[in-house]
């Protein structure tokens, strides 16, 4: 095969631009998981340990409906690949909502007004559970997704942009912009009023049960959403697998980094976390040894906290005596 | 005062760690259980197992489960200081855990490729708590600025920091995935060859007893615990112990009657992470060797979830919780693989019943599997997993109080038996 | 509270049925094999054979046979343990080497057994995990006569002190070259290309088939024995052969850190090397480190990897990174694939047919280390000492087994020098294949790998 052995010569690439977009592309998982978890963590106060295994979830539940079943694509003779792996998609996370809103009534409702920290608690029990169960389904190896993608990119020759990491880029200010309305409609009000007092909500005739289930199956959704990008190229190449639910745990610093109440400061802090750990890349201190880019987040967290205890943009506690 | 063992006229009676003839009598017989257990696994004591005793007890495996049993809950009562007593929710036991391990292997371990002074154990084992607790003192500033779940988070982070940290600290740890040896439980005054007592191997004390190494281990590991009992129960009825309990209940009216927040926040750190020190250089021990990713976020986890499930700010509790978590998994592998033989054997009505649960290949349905992971439904250590799980669940959704207000509640019933209030 | 409770049991009900209808990826690998292996006794009489000559053994003779634990003649078992991996990091490779040690122990016992004895076996999961392969040991170790394998290196070291005091035998389910020191050998028999050997087969052999003129390397692994054993040979073969190294990330890739993976894979891609040895897990961290340096930054290089580096999901259909892979790809293995021409080979492939497995090419393996104990367990019986540490002296006094050209002969007796297996087949993908891959060449050893004076590991286990 000497076809093989004729090598391109070395990329003129720009690390810090590659780095830039490398940054955003994980900037924007972290702040799609960092945004499911704060609207669960307003709305019922709950702080979700098992947000690592609802992404799992719904990257799983798409590589289900899109490659096994084909659901709903094989009732639709003749729909574009594309359509019909966005349809099996969408169908997917709500179907992945519905299971965050049963796992909220049955877990977590009976939970109100117990200590939070308990609640928290909770849901690390509950992420065990769901994290063994996925594992079942999952299996040993990798479970692709499928999507319609794959491996193509945009070459602009200083810099190489997936069409993925367009389609996560569009997705995640979408989904932002969507929020911001959300939380101008008679629902998404509610849902304020509920987060800034329960009782209070109640009085008025908000139904607060509602809006707990309501604000579970967004958080599930959105998480199921991350998760389907960090099952497809470039971040999972091969697909869902039993790890993809351990990439959350590096949205907790993004969310104490933006305040665990604050929708905006997810998205910052999710930007910042993921923006540092690319360029912690390129730095070219030999004795940070191998695999600091993974404790980043945390050194970054750590700092903020010192300086500002409720995060970026995080409401400061006024405690009564 | 016969009789009446609930009143007490002076206040040291009251305060008494076993302050009624039932609780004296019951720890008594707890104690005198624990001390013969090892006499009823043959081969401990005398040439074949002096003592005829249940079978299930006997084999040498079992007593190390207790060792690992007694060296958890050491752990477990550090973090009972910090989580149950001062409020302070902690999910970095593990990093502190690790510290004492590798604390314990610089200080214990023979000198070699790796960092090792070869000291004898009396000098590593505390040498670990105090290296753990100074680290402790060391992060509590940032530790006290936060509050509640902000806390649980930043605790957090310092077991993946750990995690980073051993990596790449090879010239101590081994490395990732490599691991490295450590210090063995022996007493010595100081570097002679043959050891006092030597813990890790079989031999004889006193020149009559024959005992096996595991049941050396485990008599020291129940030395050890029972002290860490006493000290963990004692804490609680002195001013720091109170002091905690006031910073939990409500840390500004605390800070107004004047308990110096900061002060008896950072003590409770440095006390808990004693314990997971010296508990993270007995478990490095026990095993032998271990590797770096040891010390994940899991085993806090499993920190955490002993202390829930025994009953938050109990001693007694505490050791509950973590016989039942430790020996759950043991359990649950035993009692399927007995329901694996029923059914495989076929006959009578138990294996039709089971049968319904119970795949043991492809195409039999069913909700375990016993057949090594090809067949439908959940193996055995995933059921495990799920029913830890759903444990933590139960037990904070329906009580609170763990193990321990079970007990309560069974102690309550047969106070007012036949009555029910 | 009976709300709760209803509403709990209802979900907890509906979850376990769930998990009980989960699909298996193998589901229709564990037919009893020894009902359906039959139809494969003929073509595998070859294995059994040696056997044939004293299987007819009298009564009398079976009762002046040693035993101790694990033995039971009048039962007629024989219980073998397995420390093995089937949730943890390795278990997508374990279990299916697994599937093929049960097909080949049921394959036995179906033909007689080990003198009429047959082979019980107790696999136990260790999740990968050190403090549960210790404790399960423990367990084991007054039940078993020997450990068919034990999974992990640093694990298998934990358990050597357990191993020395009770006097028996294991044998390590894993390449790793420091099982020739004597601070571990003395109760393990390990079997195969040790990592480092193989690396250097491997890139002596990439560099003559492409024909690229003093090409650069680069250097890439996960930590641990495994990693850096693999990472230890690739250095050795590029001084010998004079590679310059381009870029040395040994240790460098952490298994579930994604960070990691983008790091390690712009380095590569960034040192434009002309081949890139890079030792990893298949369905961690492997293909995102690829997929970083060759489709991102679009480096164009010759790839490879120790052998548990590969995995046939990379040329799978939906596989994104197929082309790619099968233009750039090699490895070493040092048993024969599912396609191999050789007898074992083909008594692999009728045996696990018979007993419904779909194809793959890591049966391989568990018939091998099978083979291994057979042998060890039949001199025990010959030599009239079934007990752990006779099983462990018979297994020490191999010369030669006989693999009948699956994989080539290990022995145990000599200098380790001597005695290390330096034959590999090199491995091509060929998607169109069953198990998508084809054998480049047959019974390779390199000029390095030949010439390399082996006296201790090429990674040294610390302490």
């Amino acid at each position: 095969m000497p076809e093989l052995v004729v090598f391109a010569q070395a990329s003129a690439i720009s690390p810090a631009a590659q780095a830039l977009v490398t940054g955003l592309s994980l900037g924007s998982i972290y702040a799609l998981l960092a945004m499911g978890f704060v609207i669960i963590f307003k709305s019922t106060q709950v702080l979700n340990f098992a947000h690592g295994a609802l992404a799992t979830l719904g990257a799983f539940l798409v590589a289900v409906f899109a490659t096994t079943w084909d659901i709903p694509g094989r009732w639709i003779p003749g729909l574009p690949e594309w359509a019909s792996w966005a349809l099996a998609a969408l169908l997917a996370l709500l179907v992945a909502g519905l299971i965050g809103v049963l796992l909220e009534r049955v877990f977590i409702r009976p939970m109100v007004g117990e200590e939070l920290f308990a609640v928290a608690i909770v849901t690390l029990g509950l992420d065990i559970v769901l994290r063994t169960i996925l594992n079942d389904f999952i299996g040993v190896s990798a479970r692709p997704l499928g999507d319609p993608w794959g491996t193509q990119l945009i070459d602009l020759g200083w810099v190489r942009i997936a069409y993925t990491e367009i389609v996560q880029f569009a997705v995640t200010i979408t989904l932002v912009v969507a929020m911001a309305f959300f939380f101008r409609t008679r629902t998404g009000v509610a849902m304020r009023a509920t987060a800034f007092d329960q009782e209070a909500a109640r009085a008025q005739g908000i139904g607060v049960g509602r809006i707990f289930s309501l604000s579970w199956a967004i958080g599930a959704m959105f998480a199921g959403v991350a998760g389907v990008f960090l099952s497809i190229h470039p971040r999972g190449p091969a697909g869902v697998t039993q790890q993809t639910a351990f990439f959350a745990f590096a949205a907790f610093p993004a969310i104490v980094l933006g305040g665990l109440d604050s929708i905006v400061g997810a998205v910052v802090g999710g930007l910042i976390i993921g923006l540092a750990q690319a360029y912690s890349g390129l730095l070219p201190w030999e004795f940070l040894g191998s695999g600091f880019g993974g404790v980043v987040p945390y050194i970054v967290m750590l700092a903020v906290l010192f300086v500002r205890p409720h995060g970026l943009f995080g409401t400061e506690e006024i405690r009564r005596v | 005062m016969r009789g009446r063992p609930l009143l007490h006229t002076t206040y040291e009676s009251d305060q008494a760690l076993l302050n009624s003839g039932t609780k004296k009598l019951m720890m008594g017989l707890f104690l005198v259980l624990l001390a013969v257990i090892p006499f009823f696994a043959p081969g401990t004591i005398g040439q074949e197992g002096s003592l005829p005793g249940p079978d299930f007890l006997a084999a040498g495996d079992w007593l190390r489960l207790l060792s690992t049993v007694g060296i958890y809950a050491i752990g477990a009562l550090g973090l009972n200081i910090l989580t149950g007593l001062a409020g302070q929710v902690s999910l970095g036991h593990a990093f502190f855990m690790g510290l004492g391990a590798y604390t314990a292997a610089v200080l214990g371990a023979p000198e070699g490729p790796l960092w090792g002074l070869g000291l004898p154990m009396w000098v590593w084992l505390p040498g670990a708590g105090m290296v753990a607790a100074l680290v402790g003192i060391a992060v509590a500033p940032t530790a006290t600025r936060v509050r509640g779940l902000y806390l649980a988070i930043v605790t957090l982070g310092l077991v993946f920091i750990g995690e980073y940290l051993w990596r790449n600290l090879d010239f101590i740890t081994g490395g990732s995935q490599s691991g490295r040896s450590h210090p063995e439980f022996a007493l010595r005054l100081w570097k002679e060859e043959t050891p006092l007592i030597d813990f890790s191997e079989d031999g004889s004390w006193f020149g009559v007893l024959n005992v096996s190494r595991e049941a050396k281990t485990y008599f020291f590991i129940l030395a050890l615990t029972i002290a860490v009992v006493l000290l963990g129960k004692n804490l609680q009825r002195t001013r720091s112990g109170r002091a905690f309990m006031s910073i939990r209940d409500r840390d500004i009216a605390a800070e107004i009657m004047g308990v110096n927040e900061f002060k008896y926040k950072t003590m409770a750190f440095a006390i808990s992470s004693f314990f997971a020190g010296v508990a993270g250089a007995l478990l490095a021990s026990l095993v032998g060797r271990t590797i770096p990713e040891t010390w994940n976020l899991f085993l806090s986890v499993q920190f955490i979830a002993i202390v829930l499930i025994g009953g938050v700010g109990t001693v007694s509790g505490v050791i509950l919780g973590t016989i039942f978590v430790i020996l759950l998994p043991r359990i649950v592998k035993d009692f399927t693989e007995w329901v694996e033989g029923v059914v495989e054997s076929g006959d009578g009505l138990l294996a039709s019943v089971f049968d319904v649960f119970v795949s043991t290949g492809p195409g039999d349905f069913g909700l375990i599997n016993t057949s090594a992971g090809v067949a439908p439904g959940l193996g055995i250590d995933q059921l495990n997993l799920v029913i830890y799980g759903l444990l933590i669940i139960g037990f904070l959704i329906f009580e609170p109080l763990g193990l321990y207000g079970i007990w309560l509640r069974i102690r309550n019933y047969w106070k007012g038996w036949p009555f029910t209030y | 509270m009976k709300r709760k409770a209803r509403w709990l049991a209802i979900f907890l009900v509906i979850g376990l049925i769930l998990a009980a209808c989960s699909p298996s990826e193998s589901t229709d690998t564990t037919e009893e094999p020894t009902a359906t292996t039959e139809g494969a006794t003929d073509t595998t009489e070859a294995t059994t054979d040696t056997t044939e000559a004293t299987t007819d053994t009298t009564e009398g003779e079976m009762m002046d046979i040693a035993t101790d634990i694990g033995v039971d003649l009048d039962a007629g078992t024989i219980t073998i343990g397995l420390l093995t991996d089937q949730t943890g990091a390795f278990s997508p490779l374990v279990t299916q080497i697994n599937t093929g040690y049960e097909a080949y122990w049921a394959n036995v016992n179906a033909n007689g057994g080990i003198h009429g004895l047959e082979v019980v076996l107790d696999f136990a999961d260790t999740a990968y995990n050190g403090e549960v392969h210790v404790q399960l040991f423990e367990e084991l170790k007054d039940e078993v006569v020997a450990f068919g394998h034990s999974v992990g290196s640093p694990q298998t070291v934990a358990i050597n002190p357990g191993l020395q005091e009770q006097g028996m035998l294991a044998i390590p389910l894993t390449w790793y070259s420091g099982w020739s020191d004597p601070a571990y050998n003395s109760q393990v028999v390990a079997h195969g290309t040790p990592y480092c050997i193989e690396a250097m087969n491997t890139i002596e052999f990439m560099v003559d088939d492409s024909g690229i003129d003093s090409p650069t390397i680069a250097i890439a692994s996960i930590p641990g024995d495994y990693g850096l054993d693999a990472s230890a040979g690739a250095k050795l073969a590029a001084e010998a052969l004079g590679l310059e190294i381009v870029y040395d990330g040994a240790g460098a890739i952490i298994p579930g850190d994604p960070t990691s993976y983008i790091e390690v894979g712009n380095a590569i891609a960034e040192a434009n090397p002309d081949i890139v040895y890079h030792t990893g897990i298949p369905w961690i961290g492997w293909p995102e480190v690829y997929t970083q340096a060759v489709i991102t930054n679009g480096l164009e290089a010759l790839w490879s990897g120790a052998s548990p580096s590969w995995g046939p999901t990379y040329v799978a259909e939906d596989s994104g990174i197929r082309d790619e892979i099968t233009r750039d790809f090699y490895w070493a293995a040092y048993y024969q694939p599912w396609a191999g021409d050789s007898e074992g080979a083909a008594t692999v492939r009728d045996v696990m047919t018979a007993a419904g497995a779909p194809p793959s090419d890591f049966y391989g393996e568990g018939f091998i280390e099978g083979q291994l104990l057979f042998q060890a367990l039949n001199i025990a019986y010959e030599n009239g000492d079934m007990t752990q540490a006779g099983v462990l002296a018979a297994a020490k006094s191999i010369e030669s087994v006989d693999y009948n050209g699956l994989a080539p002969s290990d022995s145990y007796v000599g200098e380790p020098n001597d005695i290390v297996q330096r034959v590999v087949h090199m491995m091509r993908p060929d998607p169109n294949s069953e198990t998508g891959s084809k054998l480049a060449q047959a019974d390779y050893t390199s000029p390095t790998a030949a010439a390399y004076v082996f006296e201790s590991a090429c990674f040294e286990l610390a302490g």
